[in-house]
């Protein structure tokens, strides 16, 4: 059995920090929104948690860009240049999550150092960090103050418009946080993929 | 002239043989005689006013107008000498009369009303400034509206009587008169009380913060709430300090609606002009409102809203309307009850949750054609339907105003996110179960996520 080495530390670094970060944004967020319903802490605890952990992860996603732009490894959030190719290929993965692997097929995609994302993965992660996760970050930072992004508030259609991008894309999150939990099990092991995302180490069968 | 009019005829007589020749003439004779004459009249103001007063200054002086009203005549002497006015004499309002010719006034008076609005003419003479003032303020708009008990200048300064500063006073302010239940409502507020037990208190009576001339409807501006931030300066750094989106909470939030111990809230959406947001949204839309309030209690609701502002944004409209929020309290008695700021609200709660009370009273308001405030009752769903994202665009509350829709959203990703888990560990199950699962099509140990293992291998 290979061992490859996945998962450079700064990559875990950010990857824990943004899994401890959007839990906590979760939790606080949902705190602000259903007071009342949810009693965890105050309103005032979980906008000050809010605010400081959103900061930390503008920090956090700019530690992310900062990385990839820097390293030859940006390869692997768009290994395949050709859009049919990758298209394809991300077919053929939903084809395996959803019939191939229950009967046994072999995964279509064998993760590499430059290559460690599926087509349908790579997809996902390019929606999600380049478009879903600036959007959210932007949109957090203007209803963070409105007053003082008052002309920009204005200029997308005031702070329910704004409030309103922020919290459909709070929802896409945690419908993707159950998913991206789950199919962190289906590795060669339940626990391969959780265990190389420590260790940076992912065992190949 | 009626009953009460003692010893008008002989006065009148007197004054007539004063007021041969003229004004000052009559003025002067009179200041030689008076002495002698034994006058049952008040004390005479200063000179040459003494002739006027000779009929004026006696108690009882009346007459009646033509619809019936009694006008009084009478001009307290002593009150007017030391009145700010008594400086001027009378002939400096009342120029219209001819001294040659008075008495007897022939003059026939519509009401006393319209008198009194009539001689308004002669306050803009001197106080151009003042009256220039008023002429924009919301009882001027309710005089030319037609309302008899707005107030014009004489009514609540007395122009023989005037004292500079009197108004100042807290138990002498005129606006009581009209607004007794709100100068109720104020004198036992912080203000009120710190006027009344503290001789160096400096808390505003009710011209500190609504101007004495200038006075606007309270739905077009941000007027009260500067007028807060007038006195209690450094209020908003102060607010930062503990209060998250402190500036834009003074923006949609009237202070007293956080001041006033146990008030009822209430959301106000005020339709505005999007090009000048100190305007209101005038003369449009009224009887468009009228006709679209619903019969059946429940108010306008928002699609009802929706289509309005379709209405009032129709191509071709002339300015953009729109919607701008604001968290108030519910009377206008109410809105002076402010207390302590250690009554004051502070729980987030108070508004941020569902049942908060105050985003289940909405009315929405316009300008009316005389100036005034208009507000219509509308149902709750206007704050949280999905439609709310374009009709109310810039009014949110976190929690309290939240769209529904988004929370059905919410609970189905959480059910999709936890159903795809469940349905796919089922899937495996299944496939394993009934053997269609094969591990030598060249899947690794680990799959399907069953975990049980192959019934087909197992035989």
């Amino acid at each position: 059995m290979a061992r490859i080495y996945l998962h450079p530390l700064p990559v875990r670094i950010w990857h824990w920090t943004n899994a401890i970060g959007f839990i906590l944004m979760i939790i606080s967020g949902l705190q602000i929104r259903y007071v009342g319903l949810v009693d965890l802490f105050s309103f005032r605890a979980a906008v000050t948690m809010h605010n400081f952990v959103g900061f930390v992860l503008i920090a956090n996603f700019f530690v992310w860009l900062a990385f990839y732009l820097s390293s030859d490894r940006i390869r692997a959030y768009h290994s395949e240049l050709n859009p049919k190719k990758h298209f394809i290929g991300a077919i053929r993965q939903i084809y395996y999550y959803a019939f191939g692997i229950f009967r046994g097929e072999p995964n279509p995609f064998h993760a590499t150092p430059y290559n460690k994302f599926n087509p349908l993965q790579s997809m996902i992660y390019q929606i999600i960090m380049m478009l879903l996760l600036p959007v959210q970050i932007y949109t957090g930072i203007l209803l963070w103050d409105v007053q003082r992004f008052q002309s920009q508030v204005d200029f997308f259609g005031g702070v329910r418009v704004l409030d309103t991008v922020h919290v459909l894309i709070f929802i896409a999150f945690v419908f993707y946080l159950f998913v991206h939990v789950y199919l962190g099990s289906l590795g060669h092991t339940r626990t391969t993929h959780y265990k190389a995302m420590i260790t940076g180490y992912e065992d190949e069968e | 002239m009626g009953a009460t009019m003692i010893g008008y005829r002989t006065l009148r007589h007197n004054a007539r043989a004063l007021l041969p020749n003229g004004f000052a003439l009559a003025v002067g004779a009179l200041l030689l005689l008076a002495p002698t004459m034994g006058w049952a009249a008040d004390e005479p103001a200063a000179n040459p006013d003494q002739a006027c007063l000779g009929c004026h200054g006696f108690a009882g002086m009346e007459k009646k107008a033509a619809d019936g009203d009694v006008i009084k005549l009478h001009v307290p002497g002593e009150l007017f000498a030391k009145s700010v006015h008594g400086a001027n004499g009378c002939a400096s309002c009342h120029s219209d009369i001819d001294a040659g010719k008075h008495p007897p006034s022939t003059k026939e008076i519509k009401s006393a009303r319209s008198y009194s609005v009539g001689m308004t003419e002669s306050c803009k003479g001197c106080h151009t400034d003042k009256f220039t003032q008023w002429d924009t303020s919301i009882h001027a708009a309710l005089v030319r509206a037609g309302n008899p008990a707005a107030p014009i200048c004489t009514d609540c300064h007395n122009p023989h009587g005037v004292i500079k500063g009197a108004a100042a006073k807290v138990d002498e302010t005129p606006c009581q008169s009209c607004h007794k239940d709100v100068f109720t409502a104020y004198s036992a507020s912080v203000h009120g009380q710190s006027l009344k037990t503290k001789a160096d208190s400096y808390a505003p009576v009710c011209s500190g913060c609504h101007s004495a001339h200038e006075v606007k409807p309270i739905s077009l501006g941000q007027g009260p709430t500067a007028a807060c931030a007038g006195c209690h300066a450094g209020v908003l750094e102060k607010h930062k300090s503990w209060l998250p989106n402190a500036a834009l909470h003074f923006e949609v939030v009237s202070c007293p609606a956080c001041h006033v111990q146990n008030a009822q809230r209430k959301v106000d959406l005020m339709l505005i002009d999007a090009q000048d947001k100190a305007r209101g949204t005038e003369q449009i839309g009224v009887p468009l409102f009228d006709a679209s309030t619903r019969s059946d209690g429940k108010g306008i609701d928002a699609i009802t809203l929706w289509n309005l502002l379709q209405t009032f944004n129709r191509e071709g409209a002339h300015n953009r309307t729109v919607v701008r929020g604001r968290l108030k309290v519910a009377t206008g008695p109410q809105a002076h009850q402010l207390g302590d700021k250690g009554t004051a609200v502070s729980d987030c709660r108070t508004c941020h949750s569902e049942n908060s009370e105050a985003f289940k009273s909405v009315t929405i308001s316009l300008v009316g054609p005389d100036g005034r405030r208009v507000g219509y009752g509308a149902s709750a769903d206007v704050l949280n339907s999905v439609i709310s994202v374009d009709t109310v665009r810039g009014f949110y509350a976190i929690g309290g105003t939240r769209i529904i829709l988004l929370d059905i959203l919410l609970v189905l990703a959480v059910l999709a996110g936890i159903g795809v888990a469940v349905g796919h560990v089922f899937l495996g199950w299944f496939f394993k179960r009934f053997g269609f699962y094969n591990p030598h099509n060249g899947g690794h140990a680990g799959h399907p996520p069953a975990g049980d293992g192959p019934k087909a291998a197992q035989k």
